[in-house]
């Protein structure tokens, strides 16, 4: 091992260098708490993403006559195939509540401030590209309401001024969704977002470990260092951060593993009953909602009643993420020594959030039911409900700026090094 | 950080032990993986056996089957033909098919159930052409003491009225005899092995 | 300390995570009931799934195909050999490797019924198994409709009632009209009793369904008994790196 280690290192010096820069001299806060699980999962996800991907697209047929098929192919015939499948599937919204979770860790310990905007940006732009990845792949079954939501989402893009109509018709290569869509969305799912994402995640971790994590606390550690040039406060990413990080991917295999076997569709939220009809342009599924991770964003857009505003008002909503790093001008960074303000916003901001998402994913109606009546007026409640749901969720930026460019915030005093506590 | 008071051992042993229970895991994770590339349900079904008549080929003659998208020479040999057999041994890489090219059942003088009758698969065993039937006896460019037999025209391997490749040749094997069986005098099935051989 | 704090977050991860399936499948299990009673149908019941299948054989795949099933894999999923599965359960003499499809021609079905039947390999998939069998027992009979039949669970269905011979015949019995409303069905009533008393025919039904429910899901037979061991197997992995972690993490102070 060590004459092999030698014979690599003479020939390649620059890779030792490499791993050491990022897992045996990266100097991470030695106070992670639960919240710092999520980088790693994500990635495990997307390597998990990957590989099964990989072996789908072995045996999937793009193209609108073979692709329903193609997918009981794999389920039936195929070897595994009906494992294979799963897991993608399953990956899939778990790659999301690990990705929302990892987005509100940034939010609650102000990860995205000065000096690591630069890695939240980059975070956005991954998130922003895997809501491409996963509708195009959500398309891919040919299901019907793969197909219904292939169109719905396409036709958003006709409320672009002057040329909307057109840029609908070219990107569905006919005028519903056919052939031509299937094969395109099939070569970006699989070979051209793929790869963004992979570049995009180097960048991201690349950013990241220029200016060293953030914490719990929001202290930077490598304000303290010993005579050595090591952060007091750091530990070596590897082997303690990694084999930590191991204890978490068990955990998280274990909840991947009671899903993928015990109930994969997770009740029609991870796979939905209606893509078990297969796509028919005739026919509207009676419930049309998307997946259940766009369900906010989708709800953001139904309760504007105005089709223009309302394309306008979903991307506002994402656009306004990227914005948080200039919104947020509070010099405090952690959320344990902001004001009460921060702390009550952000809980609102989750809350409000995972509410749009139950309107988007349509189990309001049955809600309203069950509070007012069976003769209650669903739409008007739900609109009313949603409305004042999408206000808040603006609200939430409106105020960030406003409390922390005015002053108003109240902090605590930041400690100088990490604390742990239990 | 490193103090006297690390147990070197007990680490070796937990990092060991808790990479052969991840390293197996992910070997046995791989195991689905791997068997997604072999031949699924539908592959399977494709390939299950075939049933033909034989009452229609004439002594001499042969005729092409398909099974599992490989070709089936089906020949009903003429006494001639038979009678030349023996007679090529001393020329032949494998006369008594030792290699197992065939089913146990089929491995005797004539690589068949009944005599007159040779299936196998069309396929030289070289780099997988289908050589030619060439049936006529006498002088051929590629062997001026022909005795009927099947010659392939991709790197001129050649095998006998059984089958059996002759020494000198690119291919190393016998053709294939594939599992047979004869249902009633006139049809054979492909694919299966007569009732009671394994 | 650390050790405290470690434990307090695992702790944390796995309720996050679990409270965040929890809220994802919570509500789907109340969606997916739908306002059809529970059937309670048992896939790992091998002699169910096969009367189910001969109910199937013997009154369905006239008109339905379950065209992504094979007999083999029903053989297999069914507990049956070849020859049972050719002898009892395969009457349209395709090959055994071969799908499970009708032996009414698409284009016959549409001119003679006005709507291809269905293909029901997926159906309970897409419905819901409470649905396909409160759809069973909710045919009566109705003179307005093309076949005499209809349906409380899916009006003005195309199909006639194919199980009538086994159920009998019911008919709607209306609550009077008030409030200037139009009237509607109140109950169905078995009029004419069939072969089989209604607690033979609920578990026709349930039998029925059983076997859609597994045609649906083949996967389903496998799953479950194989996730027990990946669990048992990831428990175990993750007590080992556990230890491991909690070993190197002694040097963190």
């Amino acid at each position: 091992m060590g004459a092999f280690t030698q014979w690599f290192n003479e020939r390649a010096p620059g890779l030792g260098a490499v791993y050491k820069k990022h897992m045996t001299e990266y100097y991470a806060p030695k106070n992670f708490n639960v919240m710092y699980y999520f980088g790693s999962l994500a990635m495990l996800v997307l390597v998990n993403q990957i590989v099964t991907g990989i072996f789908l697209a072995m045996f999937y047929t793009p193209t609108a006559a073979g692709a329903f098929d193609s997918v009981q192919y794999i389920m039936r015939d195929v070897n595994w195939g009906w494992l294979v499948r799963y897991m993608h599937t399953t990956g899939a919204s778990m790659f999301f509540i690990v990705i929302y979770l990892h987005m509100f860790r940034g939010l609650m310990y102000g990860s995205f401030k000065k000096p690591r905007e630069l890695v939240w940006l980059i975070g956005m732009l991954i998130f922003l590209v895997l809501m491409a990845e996963a509708f195009m792949g959500y398309v891919l079954p040919w299901g019907n309401m793969s197909f219904w939501g292939a169109k719905v989402i396409i036709t958003l893009f006709s409320a672009v001024p002057w040329f909307g109509h057109t840029l609908v018709t070219w990107i569905m290569g006919t005028f519903v969704p056919g052939d031509p869509t299937l094969n395109r969305f099939f070569a970006l799912h699989v070979v051209a977002l793929p790869l963004v994402l992979l570049l995009l995640v180097v960048l991201h971790l690349g950013a990241l470990h220029e200016v060293g994590s953030n914490n719990p606390d929001g202290v930077e550690i490598k304000k303290h260092k010993n005579p050595k040039g090591i952060p007091l406060d750091g530990i070596a990413f590897h082997p303690y951060y990694t084999l930590k990080d191991l204890v978490g991917v068990g955990v998280f295999l274990i909840i991947c593993a009671v899903i993928i076997f015990f109930a994969p569709s997770v009740g029609g939220f991870f796979l939905e009953h209606d893509n078990s009809i297969p796509a028919n342009d005739l026919v509207t599924p009676a419930t049309i909602k998307p997946v259940w991770y766009f369900s906010p964003f989708y709800a953001i857009l139904r309760m504007i009643p105005s089709k223009g505003l309302g394309v306008l008002a979903l991307a506002a909503s994402i656009v306004a993420l990227f914005l948080v790093p200039w919104l947020d001008r509070g010099g405090v960074k952690s959320i344990r020594y902001r004001g009460l303000g921060y702390k009550i916003a952000l809980a609102i901001f989750a809350i409000v959030f995972f509410l749009l998402g139950c309107i988007g994913a349509d189990l309001t109606p049955g809600w309203i039911v069950s509070i007012f009546g069976p003769n209650a007026d669903i739409t008007t409640i739900e609109n009313l409900f949603g409305r004042i749901l999408v206000i808040l969720y603006f609200a939430f930026f409106v105020f960030l700026w406003v409390y922390t460019f005015f002053g108003f915030e109240r902090t605590r005093p930041v400690p100088e090094r990490v604390t742990t506590h239990a | 950080m490193a103090d006297d008071s690390i147990n070197k051992g007990r680490r070796r042993f937990l990092t060991a032990s808790t990479a052969v229970i991840g390293g197996a895991g992910l070997i046995i994770t791989a195991i689905p993986f791997v068997e997604t590339w072999l031949p699924s349900a539908r592959a399977q079904a494709a390939g299950s056996p075939i049933t033909v008549d034989i009452s229609k080929i004439e002594k001499g003659q042969m005729v092409r089957y398909g099974w599992r998208k490989q070709p089936i020479f089906v020949i009903n040999r003429t006494p001639e033909q038979l009678q030349w057999l023996p007679k090529q041994d001393p020329r032949l890489r494998d006369p008594h098919s030792n290699e197992p090219q065939q089913p146990s059942y089929c491995k005797n003088g004539h690589r068949s159930i009944k005599p007159e009758w040779m299936v196998l698969i069309g396929i030289c065993t070289h780099l997988g052409c289908v050589p030619d039937y060439k049936k006529k006896v006498g002088p051929e460019p590629f062997d001026p003491d022909w005795k009927g037999g099947f010659y392939c025209p991709c790197h001129h391997s050649r095998y006998d009225m059984a089958a059996r490749v002759y020494d000198g040749v690119p291919a190393p094997l016998n053709m294939v005899v594939p599992p047979y069986h004869f249902v009633d005098d006139t049809h054979i099935q492909i694919g299966v092995d007569p009732k009671g051989a394994a | 300390m650390h050790d405290k704090t470690f434990r307090a977050s695992m702790r944390t991860l796995t309720v996050l995570l679990a409270l965040l399936v929890a809220f994802a499948a919570a509500p789907a299990a109340l969606a997916e009931e739908g306002g059809y009673p529970n059937v309670n149908v048992n896939v790992h019941d091998k002699a169910s799934l096969q009367r189910g299948a001969r109910l199937f054989m013997n009154y369905c795949v006239g008109c339905h195909s379950l065209k992504y099933m094979r007999y083999s894999q029903m053989a297999e999923g069914l507990g049956l050999t070849e020859q049972q599965v050719m002898d009892n359960l395969n009457f349209t003499g395709v090959k055994f490797g071969e799908p499970i499809v009708s032996a009414m021609p698409e284009a016959d079905a549409e001119k003679w019924l006005g709507k291809a039947p269905p293909d029901l390999s997926l159906e309970v998939s897409a419905r819901g198994a409470d649905w396909v069998a409160a759809y069973l027992k909710s045919f009566y009979l109705d003179p307005s409709t093309a076949s005499g039949w209809n349906n409380t669970v899916f009006p003005n269905v195309a199909m006639p009632f194919p199980l009538w011979q086994l159920q009998g015949e019911q008919v709607a019995v209306m609550s009077p009209p008030a409030n200037g409303e139009p009237a509607t069905i109140k109950e169905l009533k078995l009029a004419q009793p069939g072969s089989m008393t209604p607690a033979q025919y609920d578990r026709a039904v349930r039998d029925l369904t059983a076997f859609l429910t597994y045609v649906s899901s083949p996967d389903e037979l496998v799953r479950s008994s194989m996730g027990a061991w990946v669990v048992l197997y990831l428990v175990f992995f993750t007590l080992f790196a556990l230890v491991l972690k909690k070993e190197y993490w002694k040097d963190v102070h």
